[in-house]
């Protein structure tokens, strides 16, 4: 099941790949309009064929044993969004919040070159307060390894591989006794506000601009 | 009818929250409020900030609408409300529960947000109640059902509590908002009592090995804006443990936003010394700012300063951002020497209320030392337990004490999460009792323990289990009588007042007052004026003080009009009695009871403008 979904996507950003190409040479006017007139029908063909692949393959993923709807159904080839993705608009939403409350893109976006230490550090306890309280309010952020770093640790047996990286040399078999070096990060919780979307096809913005009246 | 979970709500002045238990599971928890919180954001959060604010068509077309929204209505509540309206104040309502009790206005009018220049549009203090409310219920609903839980409100027993402090028009306005909002009928509970179970809950089995009979209990809630004070006796009754709630402070709009006002002043006034100024916006930011280093400084006790800084309003926060800090001599000089200073027992607030041209708004204590209001809250109980030999009694104060002091404290509301704050009212306390320490009753969610606590009294109303603190009616209240006298030129004869309804009426029961009737004129409406008292609880019905003025306040203006009927034709006299309900719900109900039938007129409740 996982290689069909892997050949669905691989198939579907071929496809997107050769959509973006016919558009470019259709929206590139005359001038390439003799190339494009020789190339077009192959690409043409080609969009089909890699349609045709795209249908067989999610033909396949629906197997009798139930089926992975959800997995299957990105693979659509004819959903061109409408608007921008959810996903992007959720992630665009968060740098709003970020911004918002710690004005991260603010101090991002700033020339840091032409500040001392002193201005550049007054502008980083407001993004430290910001960021920290949104941090503690969509997250429960807490350390992978209790200890103090720099302490000796053990890393256990089947240890979770994501939550732990080995460093130096590595050899014979877990537990692993070494040194703390970064206690790492993880969260357990994450809850996020939801994205009020209107027609548009825009994304959010991050920030609007103010203007005050009188 | 069967109970399945009984709802907690906390309207509060500046922020609201709601608690369900489960009946079933016996499971208490607070519900997560979903809200606005950013120009395209809905998220949740256990508070619901008790904003509302009304935007401009054009500000934002598409809408910031709740799933719930009906079609047209475009008022935002919550937190983005609060954000967004500090810095366009015209179109923002706040405080609108202390509207709701002020008694120069009318809580029905649309005057909110006050002193606007808005032209339509405007809310009136109920219907900003009636709003939140509304929204609290969807919110529920809504959370509650994206969780796979579906809950009937009409098999809940709902709770809502209302201050200590609140008379009967702000009380039976508040109950009458959450029927309009759906709630249907609400049963309401004193703040620092759902404070108390609360407590009760958190402790668990254990709470009544921490109290005992002859124990009075302080409950000190400092809120954002409101202070509200409440004494709870411990008694043995036949071998039980009984509570009583035995006095009410009045209404102090005093709180923790007044310190942080202050603090921000201070600040700003040293950036001024130097040369620096802040905008409106800036000053905005650095109340923010001024909070959270207060917190950070009462939290950590080795830090002498916290630093503060406030970004200027454009893109460039390298170029603009002033820097300054909070030390702690000023943090405590201007906090807990200012607003808790350790004053002695017989310092009573200053009423320094101006006389000509003070401007007329929200009624705010006018000395912010909360050591002064907690003296005065002593004061009043005092008087009012020596004023009946019943609560006398309960107290076992004789003619050899002198003073009611609390044996333990309560404290409840954001304000007491510092533990130097709570720590500086001890000490208080202890230096007005000679030196001897009063205990702490430890606390627990400040800012949840109220609506947490409504829900676990629903939970022992509905199974009929559980310990219930006897309270009943807190105030006394009067019907004014016009004393017939000759007239004098220059001078007004007094009002006199019939006592209706004693202090500590209970819950479901009524009275008939006896031995005094009224003729009411069929086809004319007839004015009463009502008046109450939180500290005579030695009034018994029937009795009539000379002088309402002086020893009581005006609450309401009382109205009816009994109409011509067949057998009463228009301008007969009709003869009644004065029948007082105080219903199981917690509401009082005044009636004219016809004297030779069993026909009854109810009084409604008129504010009292003037």
């Amino acid at each position: 099941m996982g290689a069909m979904k892997a050949v669905s996507v691989i198939t579907v950003s071929l496809l997107l790949l050769a959509n973006a190409f016919a558009l470019a040479l259709a929206s590139n006017g005359f001038v390439a309009l003799a190339a494009a007139a020789a190339v077009l029908p192959y690409v043409l063909i080609a969009t089909l064929a890699l349609g045709v692949i795209a249908l067989v393959t999610i033909l396949a993923a629906r197997t009798p044993a139930g089926g992975n709807r959800a997995a299957a159904t990105p693979a659509l080839p004819v959903a061109a969004p409408t608007k921008a993705p959810q996903a992007d608009a959720e992630i665009v939403g968060f740098l709003a919040t970020l911004q918002a409350k710690g004005r991260l893109v603010d101090f991002a976006m700033g020339d840091i070159n032409a500040y001392n230490d002193a201005q550049v550090g007054a502008a980083a306890r407001v993004v430290h307060a910001g960021i920290k309280s949104v941090l503690d309010e969509h997250f429960r952020i807490r350390p992978v390894q209790d200890g103090a770093e720099q302490s000796a640790v053990q890393v256990p047996a089947n240890y979770p591989a994501d939550e732990y990286r080995l460093l130096g040399k590595i050899s014979g078999q877990p537990p692993f006794s070494g040194t703390l070096v970064h206690h790492g990060w993880k969260t357990d919780v994450v809850k996020l506000p939801t994205i009020l979307r209107g027609s548009t096809d825009r994304l959010p913005v991050i920030a609007p601009a103010e203007v005050e009246l009188k | 009818m069967t109970r399945r979970f009984s709802l907690g709500i906390d309207l509060g002045t500046s922020n609201s929250a709601i608690a369900v238990c489960d009946l079933d599971s016996d499971q208490t928890r607070i519900v997560e409020v979903a809200q606005i919180v950013g120009q395209t954001q809905i998220g949740e959060g256990p508070t619901l900030a008790s904003a509302l604010y009304l935007p401009h068509p054009a500000e934002f077309p598409g809408g910031l609408a709740m799933p719930w929204a009906e079609a047209g209505d475009t008022a935002i509540i919550g937190q983005f409300a609060r954000d967004h309206g500090a810095l366009v104040p015209d179109r923002l309502i706040t405080s609108a529960k202390s509207w709701l009790s002020n008694p120069h206005i009318d809580p029905r009018q649309p005057l909110l947000p006050w002193q606007s220049d808005l032209k339509d549009g405007k809310l009136s203090p109920f219907e900003c109640s009636r709003r939140y409310l509304q929204h609290l219920k969807q919110a529920f609903l809504y959370s509650e059902g994206r969780q796979g839980r579906a809950w009937d409100l009409s098999e809940g027993q709902i709770v809502l509590t209302v201050p200590a402090s609140f008379d009967e028009v702000a009380r039976s306005l508040t109950a009458e908002a959450a029927k309009a909002a759906g709630l249907g009928d609400v049963t309401l509970l004193e703040e620092p009592q759902a404070a108390f179970y609360a407590w009760t809950a958190q402790t668990g089995k254990t709470w009544h090995h921490l109290v005992a009979p002859g124990d009075v209990i302080f409950v000190c809630d400092v809120g954002g804006g409101t202070a509200d004070f409440s004494l709870i006796a411990v008694t043995d009754v036949e071998g039980r443990v009984e509570l009583e709630r035995i006095s009410v402070g009045e209404h102090i709009l005093l709180g923790g936003d007044n310190m942080d006002l202050a603090l921000a002043y201070t600040v700003r006034a040293k950036l001024d010394a130097e040369g620096k100024t802040l905008d409106s916006w800036q000053f905005l930011a650095l109340r923010h700012a001024v909070s959270k280093a207060k917190i950070t400084l009462f939290e950590d006790n080795a830090l002498t300063e916290a630093p503060i800084a406030i970004p200027a309003r454009g893109s460039s926060l390298f170029a603009s951002t002033i820097s300054t800090s909070l030390d702690r001599a000023t943090l405590e000089q201007v906090v807990l020497d200012g607003f808790f200073a350790k004053t002695s027992l017989d310092d009573l607030p200053i009423d320094a209320r101006r006389g000509g041209l003070q401007e007329f708004g929200l009624p705010y204590a006018s000395d912010p030392v909360v050591s002064k209001h907690i003296a005065r809250f002593h004061a009043r109980s005092l008087q009012n337990v020596k004023a009946s030999e019943k609560l006398a009694a309960l107290v076992g104060w004789g003619a050899a004490t002198r003073t009611l002091m609390p044996t333990a404290v309560l404290f409840n509301g954001g304000v007491f999460k510092a533990a130097a704050i709570r720590a500086r009212v001890l000490d208080l306390l202890a230096s007005w009792n000679g030196g001897q320490p009063i205990r702490e009753l430890q606390g627990f969610a400040p800012d949840l323990a109220v609506a947490r606590g409504a829900a676990i009294y629903g939970r022992h109303r509905a199974t009929g289990q559980g310990m219930r603190i006897k309270a009943g009616a807190a105030r006394s209240y009067y019907i004014g009588l016009e004393t017939s006298m000759p007239a004098i030129p220059g001078y007004r004869p007094p009002v006199k007042a019939l006592c209706v309804v004693p202090q500590g009426m209970q819950e479901g029961t009524d009275l008939l007052i006896e031995g005094r009737e009224f003729g009411l004129v069929t086809g004319r409406p007839a004015d009463f004026r009502f008046f109450s008292s939180s500290v005579r609880s030695g009034d018994v019905p029937g009795q009539v003080l000379p002088d309402a003025e002086r020893a009581l306040e005006e609450t309401s203006l009382l109205e009816i009009e009994i109409p011509a009927l067949d057998d009463f034709p228009a301008g007969q006299v009709v003869p009644v009695r004065i029948d007082a309900v105080v219903t199981e719900l917690g509401t009082l109900e005044l009636w004219m009871q016809h004297v030779n039938s069993n026909r009854r007129w109810k009084v409604e409740f008129q504010v009292r403008t003037e």
